[in-house]
Formats: C-alpha cells, sequence, structure tokens
C-alpha cells in the first residue's frame, strides 16, 4: 500500500504549532517512515508549484495551523482544501482565529496606521504602505493583500477535523497521528486530540470552603505570587479553565499560571468568550452597585481576556462582519 | 425533682433557639409583611408569614413545615423596611424552615439538578448561587473519584443563576435549561419592517399588575421571555438573539437590594456591563444590550423603557 499523503501549511501564525510537531522527537522519524510528506514549507523545500500540479484529494491528510488573514493564506487554503482528501485545523488559529484573531477588534485602517505610521520603533518618513502591485524596472511585483477582518479556517473552507490548542500539545498531535494512521478518525466534524469536559475536571487544585469563594478583587498574575494548591479563580486570578475543553494536560496550571483558554470551548458553548464573561461575573462577592463596579474595575482588558484565542470564532465577530462570517 | 425528661421546648421555644427565630417574640402579627411580599402577590396566594408566625405560636408544627411560606421565602427582605418591629421576617421564616429540613420535610420548589456525567466540579455554580445551595463534593463515578456538583435542594429556590454561570451545561432546571432558553429565542420570528426587540423580564421585577399586562399588549416584534431572574442570563444568550435577527435585547431585573434572589441582578449588573463594553471594542455600541434595574416603586416604567428601545432602534438597526 501507497504512504499517506500528508501536508503541513502554516497561515497567519507564529510558527508554534510547527515547533510542536517536531517536539514530538524521534516519533516523528518513525512518521517519516510511514507517511509521505508532500509539503512543509516550515521544514522541507517544496515549492507551492509542486502542490499545485497535484491532482485533486491527492493529499491524504493536510494540517492546516494559522488563521486566513491574507489573500495568500485564503488561496492556499482553497488550494489545499481541493487537494487534500482530509483538512485538519490544527491549532487554535486555524480552529478559532487565535491570538492573530484579536486584530478583529481593530480595522486595517487603524492597524496600518500604527503599524507603517506610529510605531515608536519606526523611522517611515517616507510614509511607504504595502502596495498590493508595485511597478519595478524588472516588472510587477504583488503582494498578498491584507482583509479587514481574521477568518478562522472554517470560515475559509470546509474542515474536517479540529485539532485545538495554542499549541497543541505534542501528546495530542501524536495520538492524532497514529488515529489517522489505524484509520479511525471519528465523524467529520469533530474536535480531536481533546478531553470530555473541561480543565476544572483535571485540575487538583484545591477549591476552598466547598466552592463558595466569592472574589472582591481580580488580580493578574504578575501581581501575587498565586498559591499553587488553590484554585486560581478563589484567588481573584482569572483562569479560564472552566470555559476550555480539556486535553492539553494542565501544562501553564502546572507552570502556575491561570489556563488562557486555547483548547477552545467545551461541547456546547457557541461564544467562548461570552460564556467565560458569563462565569466570570457570577462569581463577584457584590451586595451593592457600587462593590460591582468595583470589582468590575478590576477585569482589566475583558474582550482581551475573554475572546484571547476565539474572537474570529465568536458571536461578536459574526456580528460586526456580517454574514461573510458564516462558517463553510 | 422529676425523674422522666420533660419535654420542656415547645415549638416556638425551638423556633427562638435558632438565631435569627428570637424575633419570633417582638412580632405583633399586624400583617405589614404580608402586603409587602411579592410572593404572595405573584405565586402563591397562601403565601403568608403572619400566619405562619400564628402556627408556630400555636405550636402546629406540621401546618407550619407545610406552609409555602416556609419554603418560598427568599430572604429578599423586601418587607423588613416596612416592618414596625424592624423584624427580619425571613430569619424567622429561615429558622422554622431549618426545623422543618431537621424534621425530615423536604422543599416542593422545583430546583435545578445536576449531570455528573457532564460536570467538571469547576464550582462556579456554588459560587454564583446566593444560597451556596450547589456544593462540591469528592465522589465515585464510573470507577473513578471525581470532583462534582452537589446541590441542596432545600437551599436551592430556582432562580438559574447557576445555569447561566455554568460552562458545561451540567446544572440545570426545567424550563430555564440551556436548550430551552434557546429555543425561546429562535422560535422569535422576526418581524419585518419593524424593529425586532427581545425583552427578557424577571418574574419579580414588575410589581404593578398593569405593567405585567402591558406586555402582553406589545406586538409581535416586542418578544417577552420571562425568566425566574435577571441572573439568569448570559451575554452568550443576548448575543445568540442578535444573531438570529434580533435588534435589540432588553433585560429587566430588579433594584439591588430588592433582588428575589438577593444578587441575580448584581450579577446580571457586571454581566450586561462587560457585554457592552467588548461590543463597544467591536464598533457596535449604541445599546442594542440594554440591561435596566426597575424598583418596586417604578411603576410605568417598562413601557418606557420599552418605547424607549424601539426608538432607538427604528428605524434602522445600529449595526452594519
Ligand atoms: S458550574 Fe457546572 S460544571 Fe461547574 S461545578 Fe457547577 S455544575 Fe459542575
Ligand atoms: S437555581 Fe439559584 S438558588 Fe438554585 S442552586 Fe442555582 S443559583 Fe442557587
Amino acid at each position: 500500500m501507497a504512504k499517506p499523503k500528508v501536508a503541513f501549511y502554516w497561515a497567519a501564525s507564529c510558527g508554534g504549532c510547527e515547533i510542536t510537531v517536531t517536539e514530538l522527537g524521534m516519533k516523528l522519524v518513525e512518521v517519516g517512515d510511514l507517511v509521505d510528506i508532500v509539503l512543509w514549507p516550515c521544514l522541507m523545500d517544496f515549492k507551492y508549484s509542486d502542490v499545485e500540479a497535484m491532482a485533486d484529494k491527492e493529499i491524504d491528510v493536510c494540517f492546516f495551523n494559522g488563521a486566513i488573514r491574507t489573500s495568500e493564506n485564503e488561496h492556499l487554503a482553497k488550494m489545499l482544501r481541493a487537494k487534500s482528501k482530509t483538512m485538519v485545523a490544527f491549532g487554535a488559529c486555524s480552529h478559532m482565529g487565535g491570538i492573530p484573531g484579536l486584530a478583529n477588534n481593530y480595522d486595517k485602517e487603524s492597524i496600518f496606521e500604527r503599524v507603517y505610521d506610529t510605531s515608536p520603533s519606526l523611522d517611515n518618513s517616507a510614509g511607504t504602505r504595502p502596495g498590493i502591485s508595485t511597478k519595478m524596472p524588472e516588472g510587477e511585483i504583488v503582494l498578498p493583500s491584507f482583509y479587514e477582518q481574521v477568518k478562522t479556517l472554517d470560515q475559509t473552507v470546509e474542515v474536517d477535523y479540529y485539532l485545538p490548542g495554542c499549541p497543541p500539545v505534542a501528546e495530542q498531535v501524536g495520538a492524532v497521528l497514529g488515529v489517522i494512521l489505524e484509520g479511525k478518525l471519528p465523524e467529520p466534524g469533530a474536535v480531536i486530540g481533546v478531553g470530555k469536559k473541561t480543565n476544572c475536571d483535571e485540575c487538583e487544585r484545591t477549591k476552598r470552603s466547598n466552592g463558595h469563594v466569592r472574589i472582591k478583587a481580580f488580580k493578574r498574575p504578575h501581581e501575587i505570587l498565586a498559591d499553587p494548591e488553590v484554585c486560581f479563580l478563589e484567588q481573584g486570578l482569572i483562569c479560564a479553565g472552566p470555559a476550555t475543553r480539556a486535553g492539553c494536560g494542565l501544562p501553564c496550571i502546572q507552570g502556575n499560571m491561570p489556563c488562557r483558554g486555547c483548547y477552545g470551548p467545551p461541547e456546547g458553548v457557541e461564544d467562548q468568550g461570552a460564556k467565560m464573561l458569563g462565569a466570570i461575573a457570577a462569581v463577584i462577592d457584590a451586595k451593592t452597585t457600587e462593590d460591582v463596579e468595583r470589582v468590575m474595575d478590576t477585569i482589566v482588558d475583558p474582550l482581551g481576556t475573554y475572546y484571547r484565542f476565539n474572537l474570529p470564532d465568536s458571536i461578536l465577530s459574526e456580528l460586526k462582519y456580517g454574514n461573510g462570517n458564516g462558517k463553510q | 425533682m422529676s425523674h422522666t425528661k420533660v419535654k420542656t421546648n415547645s415549638f416556638a421555644d425551638q423556633v427562638r433557639l435558632i438565631p435569627g427565630g428570637e424575633h419570633l417574640d417582638v412580632c405583633f402579627a399586624c400583617g405589614t409583611c404580608v402586603s409587602k411580599c411579592m410572593i404572595q402577590q405573584k405565586a402563591e396566594p397562601e403565601y403568608n408569614p403572619r400566619r405562619l408566625i400564628r402556627q408556630v405560636m400555636m405550636g402546629r408544627e406540621e401546618a407550619a413545615f407545610t406552609n409555602p411560606t416556609t419554603w418560598m421565602c427568599s430572604g429578599c427582605d423586601l418587607c423588613f423596611p416596612a416592618c414596625p418591629q424592624e423584624i427580619h421576617i425571613s430569619e424567622v421564616i429561615g429558622a422554622v424552615k431549618h426545623l422543618a429540613i431537621e424534621a425530615g420535610y423536604s422543599s416542593p420548589l422545583e430546583t435545578v439538578s445536576v449531570d455528573e456525567g457532564l460536570c467538571a466540579g469547576c464550582g462556579i455554580c456554588g459560587m454564583a448561587c446566593p444560597y451556596e445551595a450547589p456544593e462540591l463534593i469528592i465522589k465515585e463515578i464510573n470507577g473513578s473519584m471525581d470532583r462534582v456538583a452537589e446541590v441542596d435542594s432545600n437551599k436551592c429556590l430556582g432562580c438559574g443563576t447557576c445555569v447561566s454561570a455554568c460552562l458545561t451545561g451540567a446544572i440545570s432546571r426545567p424550563g430555564v435549561s440551556n436548550s430551552e432558553m434557546k429555543e425561546r429565542i429562535l422560535v422569535a420570528e422576526a418581524d419585518n419592517g419593524q424593529p425586532n426587540l427581545m425583552t427578557f423580564v424577571c418574574d419579580w421585577c414588575l410589581r404593578a399588575s398593569a405593567d405585567v399586562e402591558l406586555l402582553e399588549s406589545y406586538p409581535e416584534n416586542v418578544h417577552v421571555i420571562h425568566i425566574p431572574c435577571s441572573g439568569r442570563i448570559d451575554p452568550e444568550i443576548a448575543l445568540l438573539a442578535l444573531r438570529s435577527g434580533i435588534d435589540g435585547v432588553l433585560i429587566c431585573g430588579c433594584q439591588p437590594g430588592e433582588c428575589h434572589y438577593q444578587r441575580g441582578t448584581l450579577v446580571s449588573a457586571c454581566k450586561i456591563t462587560l457585554l457592552n463594553l467588548m461590543l463597544g471594542r467591536m464598533d457596535m455600541a449604541g445599546g442594542r444590550v440594554r440591561f435596566v434595574q426597575i424598583g418596586t416603586r417604578d411603576r410605568g416604567r417598562i413601557k418606557k423603557e420599552i418605547d424607549g428601545m424601539l426608538e432607538l432602534l427604528s428605524p434602522q438597526p445600529e449595526v452594519h
């Protein structure tokens, strides 16, 4: 039997998802023996034209990390979709938009203004802005265009499976590769490489007073020395654990840092940020409106906190950008 | 000196011994509390703290333990400022309830239950609940020890604040479960041409019956959804409503200090303020989601709020 053909691709992402694959170490060598890697710009030398030359559905599995921010991201997503039997949204950015997706609370112009005009580390007195097409003596050169909004992979092409995480943890990647090689993938549409409930289910930290502590003031991780044994939320640290699907094995929490939510919402939640906001608001210790205001004032950057990894996937983005945000 | 153990404690004495029950003697049964109570007006005509106190004084345990008053008082304390004797009647009722539970009686109210297969043991519900009804316990589930929530159904009054806060959908109450709430939102057909307003009204904030009746008189583009407490609203529900084509969401709860379930209105104030802040960050300000806290004296205010929202939303929704 021919070895399955596998492609890895990165769009708007940091590269961490690629690193997590290399974290598989010697296992990766085994995987390399079992599959035929046909595209992996981060590690190997392929040209887009090699992929373009392939027949439709010739690639068995494509692991696509990164959000869709530019026309190039979109072009590659569409091309790889056409060439692949199975498309896996790999990592938080392609799954939900991820950190690059936070840019959805700015418009394109204000992003350009910051990056090309007002950034303090920049001298762009000529006011140069990237142009999509520039005429040079040698001919026309073209850059991808920068879109008004960040989209998830499934708002761009049809996605078969979601492997969450920023980045997905290596053990889960290994497990998923195993499942694929055995041909035991679940029904399309499933989130794979994850646990059943939320992170709190796996968290060993203690809850005081049987879980009846309420919060007078929220704090940020750098402001206190967190007790490594006690629930972060009870210490006033906003932890996304209750709003986040288990599966990562809790590396952040074991490192004494609250969960940031990268594995996305549990089953049944359509807007992770809104649900998490609802849960965090419900634990405040308040008897009067003034108390509410006092506690609320201690929540720094609610949008960035609740929607850290999922803004493009949220109903907020859907409302802002209209129907263009619907899943494929 | 008698050698037989004489039962010295009358029922009233037993009530007096429970903290809060000592107020019993100060009450002169004027009934002012009854006239202030929203439960009697809105939910249970049989609800009557004065009658309960009489039953206690007369030693009618059985009657007191099965009296709905014993179980329905939410401790909102609306009656307290009106009481000429300055008694926290809710504490006396609480003392009777304490004895009733000890005697093996249990709450007749519709309360929440936990699906242990879904519960992650995060404890958010117990932190959210005004009465600390959910508690985290460690128990064996499918062969392994797991931390899950367990609800003391004698403490739960069914406000639904925990249901909105729970992220796994494990804790629920018939009538206000996530799926039922979503269903109620989605059946609301958008009415063309008119601004569509979805109004969530807590069961307690409208004191005047004229205000309650008024809600029925609006045309179809004003969709009214009754909820036990504004604390049941979660920001996702408001967003789902907007996504389904609703132009604006108005949530009505009680004024702080008058909330039937003590803290639901405060929790919701926090939720909706932050939601609006985030909508603003996404360039969607303009009051499309509004939370109002209606006081017991705010007769007629609901009309002003609904009409105000309709005006704001006409002729075009703010967004796009
Ligand atoms: S909030 Fe939900 S998941 Fe968390 S402990 Fe309560 S019932 Fe369980
Ligand atoms: S429904 Fe209300 S009273 Fe009952 S457990 Fe939940 S928060 Fe507490």
